[in-house]
């Protein structure tokens, strides 16, 4: 029994070393940018005040909440920041529009801290849309998952009862940090919330890996300013991806630019 | 007495669980036991561990008295202990492996908080006194210190099972009202043991006293039809809701039947909360009840590679760990979809039934007396709680 078991098994390695490499020499798309396939959008629920908000006359706010790759840190500065890019790929395709984005990110901050400033930094600004990336400090600390989810559950709450739409945004992906950080329950918690809250969730742990994949963006490009170039075309793919995302449900006639940026 | 192999087999079925739900983005993590069931692999892992020590240990413990059997626990502790020492270092390696791509300017502000080796030597402390518990070394250093109280556990059982019983399921129902019961963990300030152990005892303490009961004769309750129909309902309905949120979560339009709101405060699993214990436990009456102990197919080559697995189960744990963090690796790497994941989880899973194939052949060849007889009074085979 256990001869025959072994040659099956040699027989299944080989098989995978061949599939492997298969794989291997298969990957090497040639895509210039950076798309996000529907699939990653599909099922997303819209932002339906602020679908309505850019049809009507007033001014579209969006407060963005967020950590360091929010802020922007490793491209520079807030103007290379995903929201930087995410306002200007609006200001295209709504060119009549007056759009503000605000962001309000800071570095290494937890959902619990984001939630006690909602009172006094975010609802006064009277947002249309708030944007709320987060998970990251919580993977990080090893916070208790419960907890985590427990705080997201009121920040949201608080931000729908004062008549904002809210949209979340999960961890950025890391080839080396998956194996040494245990991101995956506070991801499934991120969903969960997402899909029962019914807000849209920006997926970007998931997207991000898909461009490593396709070979859109290679997240290993090192220090100094081949880094800094990395960062800096990331956070535009993002912003132009999250500016698909917001924008869900808005009729084609009403963009200046029907395709959609990147599309 | 012979060997119930049902425990060996669905510990083998845990086993593999472990390893398919620790690979990223695992399209077979969807077909285990987390998928139709409100527990998932690691309480069915700890229950059957509870079970089989306390039949074991208490078996030793009638035979050879109290500091013979805390002995044998306390062999079976180190070797985990050696076997948490062991997967620290790949750790450690794994980090030191990573180290340079967690600080690239990309992540560097957002992983540094890691920190991992900030302070080493504070860590290698934190590590050899399981505060440090780090993605997926979590389960050992709760089952290193269940095995602890395990000897106090099977005295008491002697003497006073009710009291026994009371204070575990009292420390359990307080975790539930208040989760500030728990031990703190590495590095701080809000880092808590990811599987609470006084949660978590629970679930052991009633596998052992189950399994210490077996060699008196059984518990006789546990044969009402009334408890069978039960757990029967409760496996049901559990069934039907986790495998409602899976398909849900598989195809969004499929609507939802019981909204996972109303059922998160039961569900926690660092606290094992009621609706997994019950769960699990339901579960495990219906599957007792179903399949008799010598059932047919337990004997057939296709059950094969899971008792060998579930026989030898703490190799195959720390294997199963060495290569989900190897399948990280491979698959954050090479990415390739579906089918590298498919052929990683293949190739684990063979990798696994190997090692425990070799590992049974090797005991048959060094010609143990006594062999597949569980407490044989052997290093080797004895000790296999």
């Amino acid at each position: 029994m256990i001869a025959a078991f072994l040659r099956h098994s040699l027989f299944l390695i080989a098989a995978t070393v061949v599939g492997l490499l298969i794989t291997v020499l298969g990957a090497s798309a040639d895509e210039r940018e950076c798309p996000v396939p529907e699939r990653f959008y599909e099922f997303e629920p819209l932002v339906t005040k602020t679908v309505k908000a850019f049809a009507g006359r007033r001014e579209v706010v969006i407060a963005v909440l967020g950590g360091a790759s929010t802020m922007g840190v490793a491209a520079g500065g807030l103007e290379f920041a995903w929201p930087a890019r995410l306002a200007s790929a609006l200001a295209e395709r709504f060119p009549s529009k007056r759009i503000k984005v605000i962001n309000l990110a800071v570095g290494r901050q937890t959902a619990k801290r984001a939630v006690e400033r909602l009172e006094h930094d975010v609802l006064p600004l009277k947002p249309t849309l708030v944007i709320w990336e987060t998970g990251t400090m919580e993977a990080v600390r090893g916070t208790d998952v419960d907890e985590f989810r427990q705080t997201m559950q009121t920040g949201i709450d608080k931000l729908r009862a004062a008549g904002a739409d809210v949209l979340l945004m999960n961890m950025q992906f890391s080839r080396a940090s998956d194996a040494v950080i245990h991101f995956e329950p506070y991801l499934a918690a991120m969903r969960q919330l997402a899909d029962i809250n019914d807000v849209p969730l920006f997926r970007r742990h998931a997207i991000m890996r898909h461009w490593a994949e396709s070979g859109a963006l290679d997240l290993r490009a090192g220090e100094g300013e081949k880094g800094r170039e990395l960062a800096a075309s990331l956070y535009d793919c993002i912003g132009r991806a999250m500016a698909d995302l917001a924008t869900r449900g808005i009729p084609a006639a009403k963009r200046a630019n029907p395709a959609g940026g990147d599309r | 007495m012979e060997r119930d192999l049902r425990l060996d087999f669905f510990r083998g079925v845990a086993l593999f669980c472990i390893f398919l739900d620790h690979l990223p983005n695992n399209i077979l993590a969807e077909f285990t036991f987390q998928s139709v069931m409100f527990a998932d692999a690691a309480e069915v892992f700890i229950l059957i561990s509870g079970y089989t020590a306390g039949m074991v240990y208490g078996r030793a413990m009638e035979r050879q008295g109290f500091v013979a059997a805390g002995i044998r626990v306390y062999h079976r502790l180190w070797q985990l202990y050696v076997a948490h020492i062991f997967l620290f270092m790949i750790f450690l390696g794994m980090v030191a492996y990573t180290q340079g791509a967690l600080n690239k300017s990309l992540y560097a502000e957002e992983f540094g908080a890691t920190n991992f080796l900030s302070e080493p030597g504070l860590a290698v402390v934190q590590a050899l006194m399981l505060q440090f518990q780090p993605a997926f070394m979590d389960i050992l250093p709760l089952y290193i210190v269940l095995l602890a109280v395990l000897p106090l556990v099977l005295a008491g059982f002697r003497s006073w099972p009710g009291v026994v019983s009371l204070v575990s399921f009292a420390l359990w129902l307080t975790v539930q009202l208040d989760n500030r019961v728990a031990l703190a963990a590495y590095p701080g300030p809000d880092r808590v043991w990811y599987l609470n152990p006084f949660a978590w005892q629970a679930l052991f303490l009633l596998g052992a006293w189950f399994g210490w009961r077996n060699i008196h004769g059984g518990v006789s309750w546990l044969g009402h039809r009334w408890l069978f129909w039960l757990a029967a309902a409760l496996s049901l309905a559990g069934f039907l809701i986790r495998v409602n949120w899976t398909l849900h979560g598989f195809y969004d339009p499929i609507p939802v039947l019981v909204n996972a709101k109303l059922l998160w405060p039961f569900l926690s699993k660092t606290d094992l909360g009621f609706l997994r214990l019950v769960n699990v436990l339901a579960v495990a009456l219906l599957v007792a009840s179903l399949i008799r102990i010598q059932a047919r197919f337990l004997a057939s080559p296709a059950a094969w590679p899971f008792l060998i697995c579930g026989r030898n189960s703490l190799y195959i744990f720390c294997l199963g760990i060495l290569l989900s963090v190897l399948g990280h690796l491979v698959l954050n790497e090479f990415f390739g979809g579906v089918a590298m994941q498919l052929a990683v989880s293949v190739a684990g899973v063979v990798i696994m039934i190997a090692v425990a194939a070799l590992l049974e052949w090797f005991v048959a060849a060094q010609g143990t007396p006594g062999g597949g007889a569980v407490g044989a009074p052997t290093a080797t085979k004895g000790v296999r709680g």
